[in-house]
């Protein structure tokens, strides 16, 4: 095939507005549903929207990742898709939306913004110089810049390259390849210190080193499925044409690399914990294993290791559009799963499900619709200038 | 060259100039047929004398026992676990370029798969030597080690991670060589089919169990490929985490930590990517397979060093920062004794050559500058080395009760079996280019310009 | 007598050659014929139409095995052959299962799998093939590609394959017959150079395991401790100058719980500072009597008078109800119990220092009995 390419000048194939109203229209939902959580309930409003926090937070920032990791890693197979994901990294710039009114309830949320409960507590006062509201703010500020800044340079000159001709292109690929290589530390940190902040500290008496890990695989997870489903919806309704069984599979097999990764990691925090049987770090389990908590935990191996594992095991169902997409949807549940079964104890020792956790996904499942048909407005659903956009339609395993 | 602009567009050439398989042969099995020059003899020297020196050393231990050696309590681990985790650590880059980057599809793997492979399987071997002979004690009732129905009606201790490792390690050993095996399968079958020595033609015959590059074969045989890679890239991960759960488990400061385990993994393909670039930047200059082991391969194995150490400096990070978090003062005293203490001088060789000296692989001329690369790669082996040292040492020598506190000096017996490992491995290593292919013909082959239809 | 014709082969040079060549002999309708490569071509299986391989079933089932046995064999053991507490935690302790468990998974997979497909598809080791040593093999394990098809197809016809293949392009076409040597292959159990084998494996087998379990056994560290260098009872030991191994304990050796006496050597110091501990209850006085019964009574009599039945053989004790023992601090008899006096040895030996007191109640008992007084009766 030439380098002349007639039919991919402009690849613009927005999705209908019905969709952009279904978007529009679960957010709406969902912020009335905000309020009236936080009017009625405000500590058990702020705790589902911290978990809402961190599952956008997640599909956001994971998405930049898998872009960083493209370029970093050379691959072809994903240049195809990538704008999905860029499409998905742009709901980074909304994360505020969520943050803010957390902010408002830190002292719901954080024994240790509680300023007596500290004076009181040897330990937290140890821990003070880093659990303290300013610094949390700042925290949070700073990571929002880098992340936002990085968002903005890597979609940037991807976008730039769209309208670029040959090989002239070709320095945007050397910039982000450049970006990523600085980029990967910078996620590091940053998604670390969410963990830390956001999550671990909800128990500031405990702690655990792989937090930072932990979270990143749910992230890296949660992001792969949303773009998954997404591509794939995409290319049955004609939006990524000439996606093949090898591309599928590719997604697939990461998908199914994930779930064994978060499996380990969510084990050997447990396992270690279990096996020294200190009480300090013990508790926080014991926690998630009484008053009808360990019917979640049980229900989260289920539903976030052994069903994924069974169902994409076989190497057909790695290939295999359909079971993909039911999988992708699966694993954004059980991402959502997770981060309640983290989180939620804190709130309230004995299980507790009810309308809020129900209904205040929408928001964010409602913002998710709503940027990703937007941004099909806008731009390429392929990255038409990428050199390696040839390589990756032709990519055989 | 440091500038070479990359074309995105064509698919990166595995080789420099245009290789083809007859050549491919030809290079690979050149060495083979040669006696071997004076600086292989040089080497193998010097490697025989290290592992004469730590096997001397290990019959005085069989029969003067263990107690010549520097640790006793508190620090009753030291040169042998050290040398344990290093050497596990060493293999599991063998297994993830072999392994991983297959899965990952990265066809430049193929011209250094093989003898990655082979630094696994005897970085492993090096290991268990440690683990059986070299602080044992009574190394005859090493079988115990085994869950085996015996006359004591005894069973070995299913909860403890020694045991763990012992499946993990013996394990690992075995789907290595079989991975190894499988690939040194048609290997076999192109050398028997090439060589005019009646001896070596039946030798080769033998281990090539009558190959014959049938297709119907080589279906089953790539399917079979790709499974034991699906099954050995969990299997590296868990060895090194079960390796890491030795001390992970335990209630000491310093040791019970909960990021041991992917930490620990990261740290092994950091060290093994240290030493397969160090030992293929001699070998490839030694045979002349600079057009097969390209500079291209070099720099991906630096890329990946940089990486991985990257994030053992995470794990760093983490668990300092975590043990302030966590405001308990033994978390906190220990990480300062390593820093401050008797061993500072270990920490501070550990941190610079961990995570200072390979930063410079950042910049893209010292990735591809073959001096800088190699002492860079030792750096980092030296470090890992030491990093191992400083885990054990420092917990055990320091840990909750001042009373108990003691200090580890090695002895000449230390360094004895040090030199054990090193020894053992660089003879293997050696005999190994001298006597089988160091680079995977077969596997080579495949991805050569116009190896593949033109419709693939 | 004809040579059996095994397949005739064909050779060519790139992969696109071959693959087109091959489909078109699959299309062809035949069943028994074999494309051989140097290394795996990519769609191959496709132009063959060969399927799937089924061997990821044998390494799925296998490794379920594997898992199988783990978690069976090391729940036996932990509830059922041979229960520990270990580190406080349940018989059960599943987590610490899990990584022996993964490990034989991926081992029971690994091995037997890749064992099966050696031993049963690829019916390996196998160097007798017709197609071993021929020119064509030489070519094919290099750089070029061929096809072959074997004469046992229905459809075979030697000079029909021939045109066939040339047709497709192969080049160097030639007929490869079965080795008639190889043709009748199979093991002889008489068989000069089996046999030989079979001696001398046999042989070495007998003296490898004669020299280990009859004399290497013997030597350290194989011994397992046998021979232990350490001082047993009554040998000799050079370690000392007079060469005597059991040496008595050391000066100032005490038992264990032994208190010293600290009235050795100083009878008044006793009578003034020991108190009888035990009140003359009816046990205390019960067991004194017993006591003074076996040790006392051969020498000072039954009741104390020192009429025993020595008579003679011994010189007998001064009786104890006289009024300088009865004028006794209970201190100085506990002395003279402990240390002798005169004739009569220590008997702190035999006499536990709570019987002693226990005897001096009895003997109290006794001097009241045969001094009683008036007041007594009443």
């Amino acid at each position: 095939m030439s380098e002349h390419r007639p039919q991919m000048d402009s690849l613009k194939k927005p999705l209908p507005p019905r969709v952009t109203y279904l978007g529009l229209a679960l957010f709406s939902m969902g912020i009335v549903l905000y309020a009236i959580g936080y009017y009625v309930e405000p500590r058990h409003a702020a705790f589902n929207n911290l978990i809402n926090f961190l599952f956008l937070i997640s599909i956001a920032v994971g998405a930049l990742f898998l872009i960083a990791l493209e370029y970093i890693a050379g691959a072809v197979w994903s240049v195809p898709m990538r704008r999905v994901n860029e499409f998905l990294a742009g709901l980074i710039p909304f994360t505020p939306l969520l943050a803010i009114p957390l902010f408002f309830h830190l002292h719901e949320l954080f024994h240790w913004a509680h300023t007596d409960v500290v004076a009181a507590d040897e330990l937290l006062k140890a821990k003070a110089p880093y659990l303290n509201s300013n610094f949390f703010a700042m925290r949070f500020i700073a990571t929002f810049i880098l992340l936002t800044l990085f968002y903005w340079l890597f979609t940037r000159n991807s976008l730039k390259q769209d309208s670029t001709k040959d090989a002239k292109g070709d320095i945007y690929t050397r910039r982000n390849i450049r970006l990523s290589a600085i980029f990967l530390p910078v996620f590091a940190i940053t998604i670390t210190f969410i963990a830390i902040d956001w999550a671990m500290s909800l128990e500031p008496h405990w702690y655990s080193t792989i937090i930072g890990i932990y979270y990143f695989s749910g992230t890296v997870l949660s992001a792969l499925a949303a773009a998954t489903y997404i591509i794939i919806r995409f290319h049955e309704t004609g939006r990524l044409p000439g996606l093949r069984r090898d591309h599928f599979y590719s997604l697939g097999s990461l998908m199914f690399a994930f779930v064994n990764f978060w499996a380990y990691i969510a084990f050997s925090q447990f396992m270690l914990i279990w096996y020294a049987n200190l009480p300090e770090e013990t508790f926080w389990f014991i926690k998630h294993w009484q008053n009808g908590w360990q019917a979640v935990s049980i229900l989260l191996i289920i539903v976030q290791f052994a069903v994924p594992y069974a169902v994409l095991l076989p190497q057909e169902a790695k290939m295999d559009p359909k079971r993909l997409k039911f999988i992708a949807l699966w694993l954004l549940a059980a991402h959502w799963l997770d981060l309640y079964w983290f989180v939620m104890p804190t709130y309230n020792t004995s299980l507790t499900f009810g309308w809020m956790e129900l209904s205040f996904p929408l928001v964010t499942i409602g913002l998710m619709i709503t940027v990703v048909a937007w941004k099909t407005k806008k731009h390429n659903l392929k990255p038409i200038g990428d050199p390696k956009l040839k390589r990756g339609m032709e990519f055989h395993l | 060259m440091a500038t070479e602009v990359i074309d995105y567009r064509k698919e990166p050439s595995i080789t420099i100039q245009h290789v083809t398989s007859a050549d491919i042969d030809a290079a690979i099995e050149a060495p083979l047929n040669r006696f071997p020059s004076r600086r292989w003899w040089i080497a193998f020297g010097v490697a025989l004398a290290l592992l004469t020196t730590g096997l001397c050393t290990v019959a005085l231990l069989l029969f003067q026992g263990i107690g010549l050696l520097g640790f006793n309590q508190p620090v009753a681990w030291a040169f042998d676990v050290t040398n344990f985790v290093f050497w596990v650590g060493i293999g599991h880059a063998g297994t993830l370029i072999s392994a991983i980057l297959f899965l990952m599809r990265q066809r430049w793997r193929n011209a250094i798969a093989r003898f990655a492979e082979a630094m696994t399987i005897f970085a492993v071997i090096c290991a268990g030597m440690f683990v059986t002979i070299a602080h044992l004690g009574r190394v005859w009732l090493a079988g115990y080690l085994f869950p085996y129905p015996n006359q004591h009606g005894l069973w070995v201790n299913f909860i403890s991670p020694l045991v763990w490792d012992v499946f993990a390690v013996s394990t690992y050993f075995i789907v290595s060589f079989i991975f190894w095996y499988l690939g040194l399968l048609p290997d076999f079958g192109t050398l028997r089919d090439r060589t005019e020595n009646k001896y070596k033609k039946i030798i080769y015959s033998v281990l090539s169990l009558g190959w014959r590059f049938s297709n119907r074969h080589w279906s089953h045989y790539e399917r079979m490929y790709l499974i034991l890679a699906g099954f050995a890239t969990p299997l590296v991960l868990s060895v090194h985490t079960i390796v890491s759960f030795d001390f992970a488990v335990s209630v000491n400061p310093g040791w019970h930590a909960t990021i041991f385990p992917p930490y620990f993994v990261a740290g092994a393909v950091f060290s093994g990517f240290a030493m397969v670039q160090n030992v293929l930047v001699v070998v490839r200059k030694m045979f002349k397979f600079e057009h097969i082991i390209t500079m291209n391969h070099l720099e991906n194995m630096n890329k990946i060093i940089l990486l991985t150490g990257s994030m053992v400096g995470y794990a760093y990070a983490m668990e300092f920062f975590m043990a302030w978090y966590s405001g308990s003062q033994f978390e906190r005293f220990v990480f300062l004794n390593r820093a401050l203490g008797p061993y500072a001088w270990a920490y501070w060789t550990m941190v610079s050559c961990n995570v200072v000296f390979p930063q410079l692989f950042w910049l893209k001329r010292f990735r591809r500058n073959i001096f800088i690369m190699f002492i860079i790669g030792i750096l980092v082996n030296v470090g890992m080395w030491f990093e191992r040292y400083v885990i054990i040492v420092t917990t055990l020598s320091r840990d909750f009760l001042p009373s108990s506190w003691g200090h580890f000096s090695p002895t000449m017996y230390d360094f004895g079996i040090l030199s054990l490992g090193f020894g053992l491995f660089f003879t293997f290593v050696l005999l190994f280019v001298r006597f089988l292919p160091s680079v995977a013909m077969a596997e080579m082959k495949t991805v050569l310009e116009g190896a593949q239809p033109s419709q693939h | 007598m004809k040579k059996p014709i095994y397949a005739i082969t064909s050779l060519f040079t790139t992969p696109d050659e071959a693959i087109r060549a091959a489909s078109e002999v699959s299309k062809a309708g035949y069943t028994k014929f074999d494309v051989h490569t140097p290394y795996p071509v990519h769609g191959m299986d496709g132009a063959m139409q060969v399927k799937i391989s089924k061997v990821g079933y044998f390494a799925f089932f296998f490794g379920l095995t594997g898992a199988l046995t783990a978690i069976l064999l090391i729940s036996w053991v932990t509830l059922s052959d041979y229960p520990l507490v270990i580190g406080g935690k349940p018989f059960w302790s599943w987590p610490a299962f899990v990584p022996v468990s993964f490990e034989l998974t991926v081992l029971f997979a690994a091995v037997f799998s890749t064992v099966a497909m050696i031993i049963f598809y690829f019916k390996f080791p196998n160097n007798a093939h017709p197609l071993h040593d021929t020119p064509y093999m030489k070519r094919v394990s290099s750089d070029t590609f061929g096809i072959t098809i074997e004469a046992n197809d229905p459809q075979f016809d030697e000079n029909k394959v021939k045109e066939f293949l040339k047709f497709l392009g192969g080049k160097e076409i030639t007929t490869v017959y079965f080795d008639p040597e190889e043709f009748d292959y199979g093991q002889k159990l008489i068989d000069m150079r089996f046999l030989g084998v079979l001696a001398v494996v046999a042989l070495s087998t007998a003296t490898i395991s004669y020299f280990t379990m009859n004399k290497l056994l013997y030597i350290e560290p194989f011994n397992w401790m046998m021979e232990q260098h350490k001082q047993k009872p009554q040998q000799p030991s050079n370690l000392f100058k007079d060469g005597i191994g059991m040496r008595p304990p050391v000066i100032g050796t005490v038992a264990r719980g032994f208190i010293p006496y600290p009235f050795s050597g100083k009878p008044e110091e006793a009578g003034k500072y020991l108190i009888n501990p035990l009140l003359p209850t009816k046990e205390i006085v019960e067991r004194g009597k017993s006591k003074f019964l076996t040790f006392c009574s051969p020498c000072h009599g039954n009741f104390g008078r020192g009429d025993s039945r020595l008579q003679g053989q011994f010189p007998n004790p001064p009786t104890l109800n006289s009024d300088k023992v009865r004028n006794w601090p209970d201190g100085s008899i506990y002395h003279v119990i402990t240390e002798g006096q005169n004739v009569m040895p220590s008997y702190a030996p035999q006499i536990s220092r709570e019987d002693r007191w226990a005897i001096i109640q009895y003997i109290r008992i006794l001097q009241r009995a045969q001094n009683t007084k008036e007041s007594d009766l009443k």
